[in-house]
């Protein structure tokens, strides 16, 4: 969709891409909730995984199979580099299913 | 003997030993501490994605069927792997991960990923490509050395190969993303 587009479209796709990422975001809590057993509402994406959420390696991996399986995805050790905060993981994530359907 | 022959000999010996030492150690100290290297590498050349057959399985790790089946056994027992019969070919049977031997799998991955990292890191770009071509040559040499003592000469596939294919392999899984 480029600039020149209907508005009302673009925002409709925009609203379609929040909806997606608030379900992947609700998929990631529900996998870190079970993990650390803590509030759902007590986790946001701006947290740090390892710092706010003291995952440490082998939680993260669970994490990473975890989401892999319910996405039919492939998140290798390059891609997550660069993760640091929830948000980044629910962005990975989104991305990499999008890619998948185009 | 010069001095340089004694020194690169005892250096490599003690490369060697010491991989599998960190290796062995931080396996025992880690959570996977149930898991032999041996068994590790199992899982490391079933890898975490698609199911594959007994027979290329043990390809990948110069092993023979018969061999793989008593470790298959052990890691399945222990959690790490699923044996399933092929849906459309019931004579073939399948073996993948289950999400411990999946997560076991991506730590290993990791351990070596990172070990290489820090051997890396001091180097410049030029040094380290010098660094990997240097070490890669020591290889190529070793893996010639090896096949001389392998007696069957219609066996093409050197445990060196072997492992060397798994890394292969287990590059072009970790690009393929």
């Amino acid at each position: 969709m480029d600039d020149t587009g209907d508005p009302r479209e673009r925002n409709l796709n925009e609203n379609d891409i929040a909806k997606k990422k608030d379900m992947i975001l609700d998929d990631i809590v529900k996998l870190v909730v079970q993990e650390l057993d803590i509030s759902p509402t007590e986790i946001t994406p701006d947290m740090s995984i390892e710092d706010d959420l003291t995952f440490d390696s082998l939680q993260i991996y669970e994490l990473v199979v975890d989401l892999e399986e319910a996405y039919d995805i492939r998140l290798p050790d390059d891609m997550l580099d660069s993760i640091v905060t929830v948000g980044d993981f629910v962005d990975l994530v989104y991305t990499l299913t999008t890619e998948e359907l185009s | 003997m010069t001095h340089e022959e004694q020194e690169l000999g005892l250096l490599l010996s003690r490369v060697f030993e010491n991989v599998v030492m960190t290796e062995e150690k931080s396996l025992q100290k880690g959570y996977f501490s149930d898991l032999s290297i041996a068994e590790m590498h199992t899982l490391d050349a079933i890898g975490p994605y698609e199911a594959r057959t007994m027979s290329e399985t043990a390809q990948s790790l110069g092993v023979t069927t018969g061999t793989l089946t008593v470790s298959i056994d052990r890691l399945v027992r222990k959690g790490y792997v699923i044996r399933k019969r092929d849906e459309h070919d019931r004579r073939i049977v399948r073996i993948s991960l289950t999400r411990d031997g999946k997560v076991a799998c991506r730590m290993h991955s990791k351990f070596h990923a990172v070990l290489a990292r820090h051997i890396l890191e001091p180097y410049s770009k030029d040094e380290k490509d010098m660094l990997i071509h240097m070490v890669s040559e020591i290889d190529e040499f070793l893996t010639a050395q090896l096949l001389r003592y392998d007696d069957d000469d219609d066996n093409e596939m050197s445990i060196r190969e072997t492992a060397h294919d798994v890394a292969a392999q287990q590059r072009r899984r970790e690009q393929n993303g």
